[in-house]
């Protein structure tokens, strides 16, 4: 009879994780014995501090390449680019959380979400300057859940952090400060749908469990190697952890939670998510693919073939429709995922740096987006119908010239990281022979552009009329978001080498 | 495939729990629903049982059908007992695209699955059992072991829900609740206004919506008999203007008697 072993767990290598959590765990208790007047400051700080902490240790470590924890966890190349892009995102996001001088009423948050929307209740609440801290705990809960899922090696592990990712993220979707019924309507698709989605993905884990033995990814892949075989069993299972996956990216037949959530979260967890949650769900679907199921690479290479054409072209023809940003940048959401599963289906070291750029450049234009949405109010809060947005760019110049490069970026315009990141993605593509999808997504680029050139065109060549939004005067927090994000835009456009060559360092999984 | 003991089990459990799943699906009452669940989980537990993992099937038994259902059943009881869906589909089709994809998903399911279960050997858990000297050890060893971090990680995932039921729920009382004192206290001081109950909505009016302020004796409007968040809504006042002439002439004539 054997005795128990404790499992070895390197706590320098999990350091940045183990820091979040604490966070987490230290800002429950604020909320829980502070007093009200200073949650908000302690909060702000100890998220900031934590995320900037972690980064720090994050790049102390940035030669480790160990799998720890019974091996749970793999730190390796792809987890630390992809854990840092994390920590950057979600620090630019929290700058949008804590600001508060765009609206009149305050942040951007319900300050009571218990409050029914329209009630005695929540105009006293709002009257007296309340706000829910607990925003803070989510946001923090969110982060973790998501450094965990790209470092988790073991398909119970990848599902319990994907719970931790996605729970924060419906309950920050539905605290909207105004269009309060929006908001809810969103975070409760959002939470039946995804949890609909997460049943999916621990059926395909039972159903590779009842093939392989095992769920540890490595030892997944130890059977497909050792089968004779490949049996329907795996390929099915396989399909079904995609599905969970592909549910979380946005993938095209997937996405209809997409336009309604970005629409009704309040902006800046439209920015957090948006561009966070596409890091971390690719991050653990390049590590399921490639670590554990190498072996039946042609299965899922056409399965994500088919949902990589259908993500562009849906995502980039319903996007020419829309008339409210939000939406419009909702669907092109939809298409950039396309266009990354093609740095996906190449399945080459190249192509996971190619990915990995295509998402650090890609988040940072997201966040940025919709930092710039947030400035851009009238009397009823945001406007974010096209029409509002008409000659924006006369009466602002600054705003303008930062949302054309941000359009640019997202349509891939040469000069901008959105050129760059495209052209390595599709790079990859035709190196592995994959010339009939490149060939798709350039198409679904060209369509794609249409609707980005024409928010410039509605900014800068029509005239203001007396529908046209005002720009609201942002605090520190916005402005520093955004002139991070537009300088670091037109930084990985013009001399985009420095981060292509750390980036080839650091493409391989480890198993 | 001789019969023995498992079979028979199997055969009555799994049929079981397939009726209790369609009878879920297909009962109109939520309630029935509910107990339809109880009744598959149940079964579960007892083949979990009789395939030796008899600490699965004990917590499904005390987790799910004790206290998640149960918890399920309070809070219809208190949504109310009778109430049932509507079937009017709110999109067109959908029920039998849902019927559609449903038996297409069985039928993917059914076949790739046993299609590649046919050559299997049974393994069972005799070996995995015996490995730490019982079924709960061995469960604890994994819990501690490969699967601590998922372990440890189900705890953020327990501290967000409890947080965002929290969240979703809980009213700070933005002033202190009066006690029943002070409130009568309040009713009864000078200017306090009626001390009785005020005026119901539509009070010698023709309509009786609740946005018709009752009319007082004098033929004046008691503004005060609509609720506060319909009143603040300006555009949502209906005066009753044939009423209040009728009160107001009645007035006067009592007035010239």
């Amino acid at each position: 009879m054997n005795t128990f072993t404790a499992p070895e767990i390197d706590y320098v290598a999990i350091a940045p994780i183990l820091i979040v959590a604490i966070a987490a765990l230290l800002s429950v208790l604020t909320e829980t014995f502070l007093p009200r007047s200073v949650r908000r400051p302690v909060q702000m700080i100890l998220t900031l501090i934590s995320l900037i902490g972690a980064l720090i240790v994050l790049v102390i470590n940035r030669d480790i390449r160990t799998i720890t924890g019974g091996g749970a966890v793999a730190i390796d190349g792809p987890a630390l680019v992809l854990m840092g892009t994390i920590l950057i995102l979600a620090l630019l996001s929290a700058f949008l959380v804590a600001e508060r001088s765009l609206d009149s009423l305050g942040d951007s948050f319900a300050p009571s979400a218990a409050a029914l929307p329209g009630s005695v209740d929540e105009r006293e609440f709002s009257a007296r300057g309340y706000f829910q801290t607990e925003i803070w705990t989510l946001f923090l809960f969110a982060v973790l859940g998501m450094l965990a899922f790209v470092v988790a090696n073991d398909l119970l592990f990848m599902f319990v952090a994907l719970e931790v990712m996605s729970l924060p993220l419906y309950l920050m979707v539905g605290m909207a400060r105004r269009r309060r019924l929006l908001s809810q309507e969103a975070a409760l698709k959002y939470f039946v749908l995804g949890a609909f989605s997460s049943a999916f993905f621990i059926f395909g884990a039972g159903l590779v469990y009842g093939f392989a033995g095992s769920i540890s990814l490595p030892e997944i892949n130890d059977a497909l190697a050792s089968t004779a075989g490949e049996t329907l069993l795996i390929v099915i299972g396989m399909a079904m952890l995609l599905v969970g996956l592909l549910f979380k990216v946005g993938a095209v037949p997937f996405h209809q939670w997409t336009p309604d959530v970005y629409q009704g979260a309040p902006t800046p967890i439209t920015a957090f998510m948006g561009a966070t949650v596409k890091v971390a769900a690719f991050g653990a679907m390049m590590r399921l693919l490639y670590v554990a199921f190498s072996g039946i690479q042609w299965d899922w290479e056409i399965i994500l073939w088919a949902v990589s054409i259908l993500s562009m072209i849906i995502g980039s023809l319903i996007a020419l429709t829309q008339s409210d940003v939000k939406r419009m940048l909702a669907y092109s959401a939809i298409a950039q995922s396309g266009f990354i599963l093609v740095g996906v289906v190449a399945a080459s070291p190249s192509g996971i740096s190619a990915v990995m750029f295509y998402l650090i450049a890609y988040g940072l234009v997201t966040v940025g987006t919709l930092a710039v949405i947030s400035m851009v109010r009238d009397s009823t809060g945001e406007a974010t119908h096209l029409s509002k947005w008409a000659g924006l760019g006369k009466k602002s110049p600054v705003l303008g010239a930062v949302m054309a490069v941000f359009m640019l970026s997202l349509a891939g315009i040469p000069l901008t990281s959105g050129f760059v990141i495209k052209f390595s993605v599709f790079a990859a593509g035709i190196a592995e022979g994959d010339t009939w999808l490149v060939i798709a997504a350039v198409v679904a680029s060209i369509i794609a552009a249409f609707f980005y050139v024409r928010v410039i065109v509605v900014m800068f060549f029509s005239a203001p009329n007396e529908n046209t939004a005002s720009v609201a005067v942002p605090s520190i927090f916005t402005t520093i978001t955004v002139a991070a994000t537009v300088t670091a835009t037109l930084v990985l456009g013009i001399i985009p080498q420095p981060m292509i060559d750390l980036l080839t360092n650091a493409g391989i999984f480890i198993r | 495939m001789s019969i023995d003991g498992e079979l028979v089990v199997f055969i009555i459990c799994g049929g079981l729990s397939v009726i209790g799943a369609l009878g879920m699906v297909l009962s109109r009452k939520a309630v029935h629903s509910a107990l339809f669940i109880a009744m598959v989980m149940i079964n579960l537990a007892i083949l979990y049982i009789a395939n030796s993992a008899p600490f699965l099937g004990m917590v499904q038994i005390i987790v799910y059908t004790g206290a998640v259902m149960m918890l399920f059943l309070f809070v219809l009881m208190v949504v109310g007992v009778d109430s049932s869906d509507s079937l009017i589909e709110t999109i067109r089709g959908q029920r039998l695209f849902g019927i559609l994809f449903g038996v297409a998903l069985a039928i993917l399911l059914i076949g790739g699955i046993g299609s590649s279960l046919g050559d299997k050997p049974d393994i069972g858990l005799k070996a995995a059992n015996d490995e730490f000297g019982g079924n709960v050890e061995g469960i604890a060893n994994l819990i501690f072991s490969d699967y601590l971090f998922a372990f440890q990680a189900t705890a953020a995932l327990l501290i967000t829900a409890g947080l965002g039921a929290v969240i979703l729920t809980h009213r700070e009382a933005w002033k202190p609740k009066a006690s029943q004192k002070e409130l009568s206290v309040a009713r009864f001081m000078v200017g306090a206004g009626h001390p009785g109950n005020k005026p119901n909505p539509g009070v010698y009016a023709r309509h009786n919506a609740v946005n018709t302020p009752a009319i007082l004796p004098d033929g004046s409007l008691a503004l005060d008999s609509v609720p506060e968040p319909v009143r603040s809504r300006d555009d949502s006042l209906i005066v009753d203007h044939r009423a209040v002439s009728t009160v107001v002439e009645l007035v006067e004539s009592e007035d010239q008697n």
